[in-house]
């Protein structure tokens, strides 16, 4: 019975990736006509020449890569070394910065949105990588999470190292960031993924067609006649298809990510 | 030359003082050994050592170079954490490695440096293997191959086997007690054990309350106490307390009556004493110095513990205060007999009311 409700649950949420699929190798006109079925009828892969060749879709995404690699490698360095402060150090005012890196935890990014942009148009950063990247660096559970974890080193291993001659910088780079290698991998793929399918932002921050990433560029899909369904599905396949393979590739660790930055397990 | 030298030194968290004017000399070479109760402040002075602690006031000198304001690394000392602390992502010979590598050693001595430490500790096998793949011991002797490599002035541990199983502790307070000997360094050794403290020091020092209670050789401490703490908590089964009040005073020193034993005495030796008859006292008498005999204090035994070669036989006395007698070779029980018990004058100690001895 479980095998039964199982299999449905999967064959409901499954159902829209498998019509996108169906809906990308279909002739535009048939995609639209009433006798259309469920099953592939035919195999037409004009929508994804078009997608590759007629499109800005490879500039989208580079956009996409360049970004998401920044965001990922910058959010997890400066979120490393603000948890590692927060975790290690004893300075005035401590207990503060924690409870503000709290704090901004509980603002919603969407209440933010005028001010970011008005600043970034002020620092003429619209339609630039730096005017997606930038709002986009600040990510508190990043901080929150490796302070959790930084707490958790004994205490001892600090004192050896300072012993043995070493500073803060060998004791974040040398042995807290190695002894926390997994959840570093786990940070660094759920912030890639977050950068990679994060629309409303660079939607916002991007007017140019050769600035947007791939989640924006979709929106762009369309020809003189309107909205090429066919088409807009093979880049929205397209577009998933690197962080699908990443999350088949990585499935353990996302899901320990998410677990981790949910506060299920610690 | 002096290996270590603490003047007047003070720690306070807050207004709590965990050391209180402490002062002591470990000669170079010496095996020093900080015992006493938790809470007493010993792990506390070894950090303040290794400058993991800050030192309130007062002055620490490493063979003669005041190093009270010196950072840890730059004080000529290496400690072995009592959970061994080894970096569980490095293998034992980056383990043991890692000071020297951050020192910019050369290559070659680096692995100079860390094979002689391995051997040393029988280790060579294990330099490929992470600390997870180790057992206890073989963590403990990693961990002291990283002090060794340093080849520091002092050598702090801090209850390194405190995490061992009981044989491997005995195995490896030998091990130590060979290292030593075979180094020639100070060593500086905390423990809560008696027993350590014992097998382990040239020179211990008994703590409590943040204040040095006394120090010296194991056997002095054990046979000449300073007060009644530490001939309490040196040696095991515990010296035995007997409170009693002066009924008389003799040229030899006194003879005391044993509370609530129906006049029933003990006498004990004293070269100069002030006591007047009637005054409280608490007699301490060591196990192996309590005998049966024909006549002398009456005891019910309530409970024998017999080693084999040693028992102990747990007693009552009349008034109802316990008292441990040590037996060689015993082989009866003795369980809810009546017997007496008597102690010779000259092992007999006295201690005042306030716990400090008179002698």
């Amino acid at each position: 019975m479980l095998l039964v409700i199982t299999l449905t649950a999967a064959a409901i949420w499954i159902f829209p990736l498998y019509w996108a699929f169906v809906t990308s190798i279909r002739d535009e006109s048939h995609v639209v006509s009433s006798d259309a079925g469920l099953l592939p009828d035919m195999l037409n892969l004009t929508a994804y020449s078009d997608a590759l060749f007629n499109s800005n879709l490879l500039t989208w995404y580079v956009n996409s890569i360049g970004t998401s690699i920044i965001i990922t490698v910058t959010v997890l360095i400066t979120g490393m070394m603000c948890a590692y402060a927060l975790s290690q150090m004893r300075f005035p005012g401590r207990r503060a910065l924690y409870a503000v890196v709290l704090a901004s935890f509980m603002i919603p990014t969407q209440a933010l949105v005028v001010t970011q942009f008005v600043l970034m148009n002020d620092l003429g950063l619209v339609n630039t990588w730096a005017g997606i990247i930038l709002p986009q660096l600040i990510v508190p559970v990043v901080i929150i999470v490796y302070k959790q974890f930084f707490d958790a080193v004994p205490k001892e291993m600090r004192e050896a190292v300072l012993l043995d001659g070493g500073g803060e910088y060998t004791l974040l780079f040398k042995v807290y960031l190695p002894l926390n290698w997994g959840i570093t991998t786990a940070l660094a793929i759920i912030t890639f993924i977050m950068a990679w399918n994060q629309f409303f932002w660079p939607f916002l921050v991007t007017t140019s067609e050769n600035m947007m990433t791939i989640p924006v560029g979709i929106t762009q899909v369309r020809d003189t006649f309107g909205v090429n369904y066919a088409r807009v599905m093979a880049v929205a396949l397209l577009g998933a298809a690197p962080v699908a393979i990443a999350y088949l590739i990585f499935q353990k660790k996302v899901t320990e990510a998410v677990m981790i930055s949910s506060g299920v397990k610690g | 030359m002096t290996g270590v030298t603490l003047k007047c030194v003070d720690k306070d968290f807050g207004s709590t003082k965990i050391i209180d004017n402490v002062s002591m000399d470990i000669a170079q070479g010496e095996f020093a050994v900080f015992v006493g109760p938790s809470g007493c402040g010993k792990s506390t002075l070894l950090r303040m050592i290794a400058g993991l602690e800050e030192t309130s006031a007062g002055a620490i000198e490493i063979e003669g170079r005041d190093v009270t304001q010196t950072e840890p690394a730059q004080r000529g000392v290496a400690m072995v954490f009592q959970s061994y602390a080894l970096y569980p992502h490095l293998t034992v010979f980056e383990n043991m490695a890692f000071s020297l590598r951050l020192a910019r050693a050369p290559k070659q001595q680096i692995t100079k440096q860390v094979n002689e430490a391995a051997r040393i500790l029988k280790i060579e096998e294990q330099l490929d293997k992470k600390p997870s793949k180790l057992s206890g011991g073989q963590r403990q002797r990693v961990a002291i191959g990283r002090a060794i490599v340093r080849q520091p002035k002092v050598f702090l541990f801090d209850e390194p086997l405190s995490n061992l199983d009981a044989e491997l502790r005995v195995q490896m307070r030998l091990e130590l007690s060979l290292l030593h000997k075979q180094l020639g360094s100070t060593m500086i050794y905390v423990t809560h054990d008696q027993v350590e403290a014992m097998t382990l020091a040239d020179k211990i020092f008994v703590l409590r309350g943040g204040v040095v209670q006394q120090s010296g050789t194991p056997l002095a401490l054990y046979d000449d106490p300073a007060n009644q703490f530490v001939a309490g908590f040196i040696g095991s089964p515990a010296m035995n307390f007997l409170s009693a009040t002066v009924s008389a005073v003799t040229t030899a020193g006194v003879v005391a009556s044993i509370e609530g034993s129906d006049g029933q005495s003990l006498e004990a030796q004293l070269l100069d004493t002030t006591l007047e008859a009637g005054q409280k006292v608490t007699l301490g008498i060591r196990p192996e110095h309590m005998h049966i005999c024909e006549s002398g204090l009456s005891t019910t035994v309530e409970m024998t513990e017999n080693l084999g070669g040693v028992a102990y036989l747990h007693a009552r006395l009349m008034g109802g205060q316990k008292i441990v007698i040590e037996r060689r070779g015993e082989r009866q029980s003795h369980q809810d007999e009546s017997i007496s018990v008597w102690a010779d004058p000259k092992h007999v100690l006295v201690f005042a009311q306030d716990g400090q001895r008179l002698r």
